[in-house]
Formats: C-alpha cells, structure tokens, sequence
C-alpha cells in the first residue's frame, strides 16, 4: 500500500536557473500539493507530458529525494521519518539498464542483495529462482559491457526483484527499449500484481496503461488533474481514445501533453 | 560494518578491473621509476663515452711545439692554418670543436717567468670539450710550472704554503636522505594522488554517469556507509599506489647496475622495517585525505569530462607544497609540520636521513588524520545532497 499524503517539492533557483527559466520567483515546485493512494494486488500508473513531476514524485517515493512538505506512508512506514525501513520494502527499476560494467549478473544481484541484508542461504534461493525465471544462468558470469540490452533489462529486473519488495516503483519502465526488452517489463509487472504487490509506474505510452493498469492518475505542471480507476476513466472518455482523452484532459489544464 | 565491507569488496573487484586505474595506479608507479633510472643511466653513460671516445677537431694558434705535441693525434685533429674569425664562425657551424690562441708574445713572457695568455673558444653545448682541453692545458701548466721550480731551485711545498684536506663527516645515509628524501615524497604524493583519482571518478562520478546513483540510493544502507566504502577503496588504491612508487624506487637502486656498493648498503640500512612503517603510517591518512578531498569535488560532476576538469588544476595545487618541500634551506618546523602534504615532505626526507624529530612526526600523522577526518566529513555532506547526487 502506498499513500501519498499532500506531498510538495520545492527547488530554490539560482541565478542561473532563473535565468533559463525565465522567472523572477525565488523557487519552483515540481510537484504541488498531491495525494493519492495505491492499494495491493493493483497496478497504479502515473501519466503525463515530460516535467510534469512523475519522476520527482517516484524518486519521492523511493526515498532518493525528500518531500518539501507531506509525507507518503508505504507499507505502514513513513519516507520522512523512517526511509531506512521504507526502503528494505520497495524495489525501483527504470528503463535505462544502468548496471556496473565490469561486474558479472551474479556479482550485481549478489552485492545488491548484501546491501538489503539478505542471509546468504535467501539470497542464494532468490537468485537462483529469479534466474531461472529469465534464463539469467546462461550469461551469469558474462560481464555486463558484454551483453545485449535485453540481457541486461533482465539482470535489472533480477537486481530490483531480488529482495522480494511488497512494494514497486516503475519509472519509464520501457523508455528506450525495443518491443521484445519492453515485453519482459510488462510480463514481470502483471507477476508483481499475481502476487498481490502494490505496483505503480510512470508511463507515456497509453497501450501499456491500458493492458496493465487498474488505477490512474495524471499530473501536469505538479498538479495532479485526474485520478480514477481506469474503468471509470474508460468509460468517462468512451467517445475518443486514450491517448485523445489524455491530451484533451492535459491541455484543459493549460499545458501542451507530449504523447 | 557489513554495508562497508560489502561497498569495498564489491568496488575493489570493479575497480580492479578497470585497466585505466590499473595502469594509473598500480603499474605506472611500480614501473615508471625503474624504467626513468635505468634509462637515464644507460642514456648518460653512453652519451658520456661516445663524448670521451669523440675525436675532436681544434683549432691551434701560435701553439708553442711542446704544447701541440701533447696531443693524441688519435683523440683529436689539430688545425693551424685558421683565422680567430674563421676559428669561431667554424665553431658555431660545428664544424670545429674548439679553438685555442696564444696570445701575441706568449713565449717571450713565459720564458721571462710571465704569466702568458692563452684564449679558448668553445661551445658549452657540446658536453666534454671544454674539460678536456682544460684538462689539457692544466697538465701542460703543470709541466711549465715544475720547470720553473727547478730553475728557481725552489720545491713544491715552497709555492704551495697550504694544503687543504675536506673531510665529509655527514652520514651517507644522511647525504642521500637530502637526495632522494626530496625526490621520493614528491613522486609517491603525485602517485597517490593519481591512483586517487580514477577510481574517484568512478566511483563516484561514475555512478551518476552510468545512472546507477538512483536503484543504489534506494537500497536500505546508509549513505554516510555507502560513502565510507567508497571512500575507503578509493583511499586504498591511493595507497597501493603511493606504496608501488616507493617499491619501484628501492627495486630501481637494489637492481640497477654501476650503483657503488657502499651506497647499497646506505640504500639497505634505509628500507628498514622501522622507516618504512613511518612512511606507511603517514601514507595511510593522506590517502584517506585525497580519497575525501576527490569525493566531495567530483561529486557534483555529471561527467568524466567535468569531474576531469576540476580535478586537473587541483593536482598542480597537490605539487606545489611536495615541490616546496624539494627546496633546499626549507626545514622541518613546528610551523611548517602543521602544513599539510609540505609536512609529509620535509618528514619523509628526515627519516631517510634518519634525522626525524618524533615530536614533529607524531603531530604530522596526527595533522593529516585530522584533514583526512574533515575531508571525508565534507564529501559526506556533498553526497548527501539531493541536487548534487542526482544528475
């Protein structure tokens, strides 16, 4: 369970900052003032156009960025007062397949498994199930440098799967991948869901929202505008599609939605 | 502990390799020594006897007979038919080596026990000439000098009313402290530097480079431990480095050929158990220094490019003071023991010489265990800034 309590971003500008943004305001708020809840067994999916606050809001989540004010409470434990405990919880996973290039897939999940406090005997069990799953054994001890951008997505998902999170946050999830790489993250998504896990993800592309998702809620300029099931968002926009219901809905709000 | 222990394993294993700081930090200061003495050895010796086995062409003007015959026609070709004009046009061209004038009515003061004139046109680029013809003209001096002393019945001793003996009671050991105590700190600062420097870069600008800063920060370790495992490796590879460089010299002295045998043995005396645990002791919190001092500076890079360029101007900034402290006259003080990097040279050259006051070697360590604690607070800091972390 994620709950996002009234939570605010806000970045002082410099000199700099104002000058590229054109503003004379001291700070800007990336995210404003926005709540919402994200329940078991559930995929929750986060749309809008790029700057709109979705990454600021998941890094808040996953602990890497601090709220300005308000609090998110995930699995009962509090990112302002316990983020330690909120991250033994979670697992976040991107669509870049950022991993370290000189290490092997085993090496990766085993030093991330370490710094989860995994016991040896877990960690091992949990690898060797994550990959068998993804037929990760085959490539297990290939270096990173020297592996496909698939291979590498999969040793991804292993490395953010490996400590069994109640709870995952997807940012982009598929951004840059091609369709086969993209279809690994989807699969494992409806796995996290199978296993009653409180699942959201960033997303732009709306076929993806509409496969996978149960609950959404759209954010432009920080502000969160809509925030439904996506039955209810379906049946409210069944006279145009999804991607014509988003943008109609983003541009409502002042701002043009690039899909 | 364990967050730390599992940081260092698994970054010593990435960074161990990374051929770049391999190179940098291991095999660089292990070679670079040995290789530069050994080639400059064998550079000097054989451009120092093809200098003394060159025949060389000079000029000889109104050279009296006797002087021209203590020439060996083998060693050197005489030419007397030259102008002064022509003589040092020749030279300049190189086509002549040098040139040596009697002056007008040199024989006649001579013969009258006068002090004759003899001029010597040379060209001090071209390594030996002049000595040898100095040694030359010395001898035929000497030759003319021991006549006159028989004709003036006079002895040796007579014109000679003192004889000066120098007798050099510094220990070799303290002679070769003031050597190569300056060069050793100098190089193994700049290497451990150096070997600081890829791995920081890495490890830390890495990180955000590669964009593997995000799922690392969402683990549930604490980021002063994560950061203290780096720091440490970091700190470590210095050290390995600092460490090579002071191997590679010893190895260089131990293994080279022509080093005279009492200057091995001063060599041996030095690598002792006892200095060169004084040396590592200091060596430790320097690395540690560096590793905390690169940490806090790179972490605000988005790039290798950008962490390269703030980096490059700070180590002429590291030199400077292992420089300074190469200079002669500048002493181990209680002033200067408390100026971090100069203190470590002044230090290292004392112990070499084994002339190191404790007093000053205790609060040297203890000065860069404490620089070494600040710098490694500050990169904490910079790393536990969300705008400086995130690219």
């Amino acid at each position: 369970m994620i709950q996002v309590q009234n939570i605010q971003k806000t970045y002082n500008l410099t000199k700099q900052q104002k000058k590229e943004l054109q503003t004379t305001a001291p700070s800007i708020n990336a995210v404003n003032n926005i709540s919402f809840e994200c329940k078991p067994g559930r995929v929750y999916s986060l749309l809008g156009p790029n700057g709109a606050g979705k990454t600021t809001t998941l890094r808040m989540m996953s602990t890497i960025l601090k709220p300005t004010s308000g609090d998110i409470v995930i699995g009962g434990e509090s990112v302002t007062q316990n983020p330690d405990r909120v991250r033994a919880k979670i697992g976040f996973l991107t669509g870049s397949t950022n991993l370290y290039d000189r290490l092997s897939p085993g090496e990766i999940v085993d030093y991330f498994g370490a710094l989860h406090n995994m016991d040896k005997a877990t960690l091992a069990r949990r690898k060797d199930e994550l990959f068998t799953k993804m037929g990760i054994h085959d490539f297990s001890k290939k270096r990173i440098g020297q592996m496909s951008t698939g291979m590498k997505q999969k040793v991804s998902i292993a490395r953010s799967m490996i400590h069994d999170p109640e709870v995952v946050i997807f940012d982009e999830p598929t951004s840059g991948l091609d369709v086969i790489t993209a279809n690994s993250i989807i699969e494992l998504i409806k796995d996290c869901k199978l296993a009653q896990k409180t699942v959201i993800f960033s997303s732009h592309i709306m076929s993806e929202v509409d496969l996978l998702c149960d609950d959404l809620a759209i954010i432009a300029k920080g502000d969160l505008i809509y925030n439904s099931t996506m039955d209810e968002f379906r049946k409210s926009y069944s006279d145009r599609s999804l991607t014509e219901a988003f943008i109609s809905i983003v541009q409502s709000h002042g701002q043009p939605a690039n899909v | 502990m364990h967050t730390i222990i599992t940081v260092i394993k698994k970054e010593l294993i990435d960074t161990l390799r990374d051929r770049r700081t391999l190179i940098s930090a291991i095999i660089m200061p292990a070679l670079l020594l040995p290789i530069m003495l050994y080639g400059f050895t064998k550079l000097s010796n054989t451009i120092m006897k093809k200098e003394e086995e060159k025949k060389l062409k000079v000029a000889m003007l109104d050279a009296p007979a006797a002087f021209a015959a203590t020439f060996d026609t083998a060693r050197y070709e005489l030419l007397t038919d030259v102008t002064i004009e022509e003589g040092r046009d020749a030279i300049l061209a190189d086509s002549l080596d040098a040139m040596v004038a009697f002056v007008d009515g040199y024989i006649t003061k001579v013969s009258n026990a006068g002090t004759g004139k003899v001029n010597m046109w040379y060209k001090s680029t071209n390594i030996s000439v002049k000595d040898r013809l100095s040694t030359i003209i010395d001898d035929y001096e000497e030759t003319l000098l021991d006549a006159r002393i028989v004709d003036l019945s006079l002895t040796k001793e007579a014109i000679n009313p003192i004889e000066l003996y120098k007798y050099d009671i510094a220990p070799k050991k303290e002679q070769l402290g003031k050597l190569a105590g300056g060069i050793l700190p100098y190089l193994f600062i700049i290497f451990c530097f150096t070997g600081c420097m890829y791995p920081g870069l890495d490890l830390i600008t890495g990180e955000k480079e590669r964009g593997t800063i995000e799922t690392l920060l969402t683990v549930p370790a604490s980021r002063f431990k994560i950061l203290l495992g780096k720091v440490i490796t970091i700190a470590l590879v210095g050290l390995a480095a600092a460490v090579m460089t002071i191997l590679g010299l010893v190895a260089a002295l131990k293994l080279l050929p022509d080093i005279p045998a009492d200057l091995l043995e001063t060599i041996s005396n030095i690598i002792q158990f006892k200095y060169v645990m004084m040396l590592f002791v200091m060596i430790i919190p320097l690395s540690f220094f560096f590793a905390g001092m690169i940490s806090a500076m790179v972490v605000r890079a988005k790039s290798f490019k950008e962490a390269q360029s703030i980096l490059t101007p700070i180590s002429f900034v590291i030199i400077m003071p292992a420089l300074i402290g190469m200079m002669p006259g500048i002493e181990l003080t209680w002033t200067t023991a408390a100026i971090p990097i100069l203190n470590i040279a002044l230090a290292t050259k004392e112990i070499v010489a084994g002339t190191i006051n404790m007093g000053h070697y205790f609060f040297i360590v203890a000065t860069l265990c404490v620089i070494a604690i600040v710098a490694v607070y500050v990169s904490y800091k910079q790393f536990s800034k969300e705008g400086m972390v995130l690219k």
